[in-house]
């Protein structure tokens, strides 16, 4: 009985603890909500993450496993394009203010659960805006928690379209131009051909493929001269598309045009095409066109082909007239003095990177309030600027609705050691 | 010692440490951080997820490689219901019951084949799984993903996102954890861990290894898709990725670091799982995948039963100094630990099974006898 009755008296004192403590949780969370509602009341209050004299960025792309690599550079384009102006003191912003931008990073293995717990990380680091890292379904993960939180989510380098939509994506911005704009780049060259060409395609059975193939048609859909005869696909997961290859073989097109994303596969089709006896024009995906990694690789005669085709918007850092350079030369030693790559990037994204930062230089200049509503409306104002290591006629514009920052890419033309742009198809 | 163990022996003082941490959970959520109460979402997530792949390997002894195929599908099923606007208590049994169903279909046929074989079976499904979710695209919104945002705070409750979705994952967790503890530590319990120690005397004893094995698969599987559904009510978005094999094996290492055949330990699994890489990550984000790695050969060198025994160990080396406490004071207390993370309602319950885990280790217990003896009859 007096056990029963003690038990009573124990529970209804720890419920009691409870419920004060309920009521005062409340309270204390409640007041922390209504002092940011305040904040964002008076334009001039500075967003999280922006001091007098620095900003900080997160970036959480994959820096180990698989895609470690291009992950990897991701990061250390930026932190060596802001390691060198930090030594110089900075970068003067819109508002007259000179601050240090400090870059933190954070590893997310290239797993979506991992992007979006490293960005509510950033958000408990009080990070003032995000961006650059890798990935499409990582930076698909937080894209709506950005969205949210309302912090900037900005130069990501996917090509999935879904970045630079202002409406669906109003924090968001992608860097690296969108599938559709590689493939129609292409396309338009062809269109504005003099002859007459028959193209085959194969392409990817996913959005990568489907984005290619979207951009192409469009490009040449009002073009007499340009006739699609075959249009095949494979699936990612294939470890063969010779099947596919002699089907299109047959079709006897001049031009083949190839969204491929795995370079085995583009390299045994190169093999499987001369094999063959068919020896079209070749269009190749910006990612999967590497001279060394693949034209130039043994048993692949890139020579029999009367044209190898792809798309780019920067110069390739392995290029022996990038070292020469002045601005190679300065890139290269802040990569050397600033991350852990060792030698010549192997990637371009850490070229990419690079520009991605001085790109966020310009915004910064315009930036006139420490907020990140303002910095999204100095990002997405940026015209015509030539940022470094750009190929001429390839401009940074953020201003247009459904483009990336990188806005055009050329067409160039594989001549036999590297790639040089062409002016037109043959 | 021996006061302190009789002290806590006692159901009322039991019945009070369980009240506190119900309260503790319902009050939790309203006073922590946002970053902190996302991170123990995610904690959630991931311990029912582990504790499922206990069910079938801790407990039953059968190896299974494949949990996360479990949990992608519970998520691709729930991003899939709530986009085509179904009923979200639909959605929640579909994203247990379609993964129990994949599971007991695919079970039927694995479990006849023994050892290694079943863990090959396993192993194939997050490798078909990832491109099957590229393939499928109507279904899973292919490479690209597919989110579903249902998980916000409704405008009646006042609270912030994170808290709601917090109690969401507490009170799911909490259901799944307590039924879990009562299926493993009853009848069905025993018959896996005689499953487990010796197929043959299974059979002798009445119990049939094929179905035993075929259920804690069945019954894994399902808890995984229910892991799958606080996938998407935290992170909200799921991918191919989601389902990679990779993560298969850090959910199995996540399993042995918390503790193999243990409720608790499947709670500190999930906790390996989600901080591991956070903690990791603020050294040094570069070094994430080495850092990992010493920290799973660190506790497995220090607490090869998982980190759930270093009570035991404690005890243990008190033991040897030469206090001498009773072995039965020591083993009531550690129910008394476990009683708490998994709140049970019937004070009967608590202890009648706290008196045989006093008196002897119950099989389910990660004991190394039991792990040799298993070792052996594989080779």
């Amino acid at each position: 009985m007096s056990t029963l009755r003690k038990k009573a008296r124990i529970t209804s004192v720890v419920a009691g603890i409870g419920i004060v403590a309920v009521l005062a949780a409340g309270c204390a969370r409640g007041t922390a909500g209504d002092d940011t509602g305040d904040a964002t009341e008076g334009p001039a209050e500075a967003s999280p993450g922006i001091t007098d004299t620095s900003i900080t960025l997160g970036i959480t792309s994959p820096l180990t496993g698989p895609t470690a690599g291009p992950g990897n550079c991701t990061v250390d384009g930026a932190l060596a394009y802001f390691g060198v102006k930090n030594a110089e003191g900075g970068i003067e912003f819109g508002d007259g203010k000179t601050r240090t931008v400090e870059i933190k990073a954070y590893d997310d293995t290239y797993d979506p659960q991992k992007a979006l717990a490293n960005f509510q990380q950033m958000v408990s680091d009080g990070v003032f805006a995000a961006g650059i890292g890798l990935g499409t379904p990582t930076n698909r993960a937080w894209r709506e928690a950005a969205i949210d939180e309302e912090v900037p989510q900005v130069l990501v380098m996917t090509g999935d379209p879904i970045f630079s939509d202002r409406e669906e994506s109003p924090w968001q911005l992608g860097l690296v131009p969108i599938y559709q704009q590689e493939g129609g780049a292409f396309g338009e060259m062809l269109a504005s051909s003099t002859e007459d060409h028959k193209v085959a395609i194969l392409s990817q059975n996913d959005d990568y493929g489907d984005g290619y193939v979207e951009g192409f048609k469009e490009a040449i859909a009002g073009a007499d001269n340009i006739e699609v005869v075959k249009e095949l696909t494979y699936e990612a997961t294939d470890t063969s598309v010779d099947a596919q290859l002699t089907e299109l073989a047959a079709s006897g097109a001049d031009v083949f045009f190839n969204a491929m994303s795995i370079t085995p596969l583009v390299i045994s089709s190169l093999k499987k095409t001369e094999e063959l006896g068919w020896t079209p024009n070749w269009f190749l995906p910006s990612n999967t066109s590497s001279p060394g990694g693949i034209l130039q690789q043994p048993d692949v005669h890139a020579d029999v082909f009367p044209g190898i085709y792809t798309v780019a918007f920067s110069q390739s850092a392995a290029s022996p007239t990038f070292a020469e350079s002045e601005e190679g030369a300065a890139f290269l030693e802040a990569i050397a003095e600033y991350t852990n790559q060792e030698g010549v990037p192997a990637f371009p994204h850490c070229v990419w990177s690079w520009i991605a930062g001085a790109t966020l230089e310009q915004a910064f200049a315009e930036m006139t309030e420490p907020t990140r509503e303002n910095f999204m409306e100095a990002l997405l104002s940026i015209q015509d600027y030539s940022a470094p290591f750009m190929l001429e006629g390839s401009v940074i514009d953020t201003t247009a609705d459904g483009k990336p920052a990188v806005s055009d890419v050329l067409v160039q033309k594989y001549n036999g050691k590297g790639y040089a742009p062409a002016e037109q198809f043959g | 010692m021996a006061a302190a163990a009789g002290f806590l022996a006692k159901p009322w003082v039991r019945w009070v440490a369980v009240l506190l941490v119900v309260v503790l959970l319902v009050v939790a959520p309203l006073i922590f951080p946002i970053f902190l109460n996302q991170t123990l979402a995610r904690i959630g997530v991931f311990a029912v997820a582990v504790l499922g792949l206990n069910v079938v390997m801790g407990y039953t002894g059968q190896v299974s490689l494949g949990q996360i195929f479990f949990v992608g599908v519970g998520a691709y099923v729930t991003a899939y219901g709530v986009n085509a606007d179904w009923n979200i208590a639909l959605v929640f049994i579909l994203a247990a019951l379609i993964p129990g169903v994949i599971g007991l279909l695919i079970s039927l046929a694995a479990a006849r084949l023994g050892g290694l074989a079943i863990a090959m079976v396993t192993i194939a499904l997050p490798i078909i799984g990832v491109p099957l979710a590229k393939r499928l695209s109507e279904f899973t919104g292919g490479s690209q993903g597919s989110s579903a945002r249902f998980s916000s705070a409704p405008d009646w409750t006042g609270l912030a996102d994170d808290q709601w979705q917090l109690y969401i994952v507490i009170a799911i967790t909490a259901v799944v954890f307590l039924l879990t503890r009562n299926l493993v530590r009853g009848k069905y319990g025993r018959a896996f861990a005689i499953v487990k120690g010796n197929e043959a005397v299974a059979s002798s004893m009445g119990i049939s290894p094929y179905r035993y094995k075929v259920l804690a698969f069945t019954i894994a599987s399902l808890i995984g898709g229910i892991s799958g559904f606080l996938y998407m009510v935290v992170v909200q978005y799921t991918s191919p990725e989601t389902m990679s094999f990779g993560h298969s094996i850090t959910l199995l290492a996540s399993m042995v670091i918390g503790g193999a055949g243990s409720i608790l330990g499947s709670l500190l699994g999930g906790a390996y799982y989600v901080l591991a890489p956070q903690l990791t990550n603020a050294i040094d984000s570069s070094l994430t995948a080495v850092l990992q790695g010493i920290i799973l050969l660190a506790i497995l060198f220090v607490l090869p039963g998982g980190l759930v025994s270093l009570p035991r160990l404690w005890r243990r080396r008190r033991k040897s100094d030469g206090h001498g406490g009773a072995p039965a004071g020591g083993a009531g207390s550690r129910s008394a630990a476990a009683a708490t993370v998994a709140p049970d309602v019937s004070p009967s319950a608590a202890s009648v099974t706290a008196a045989p885990v006093a008196a002897t280790p119950t099989p389910p217990e990660p004991n190394p006898p039991t792990q040799s003896e298993e070792k052996r009859q594989d080779t």
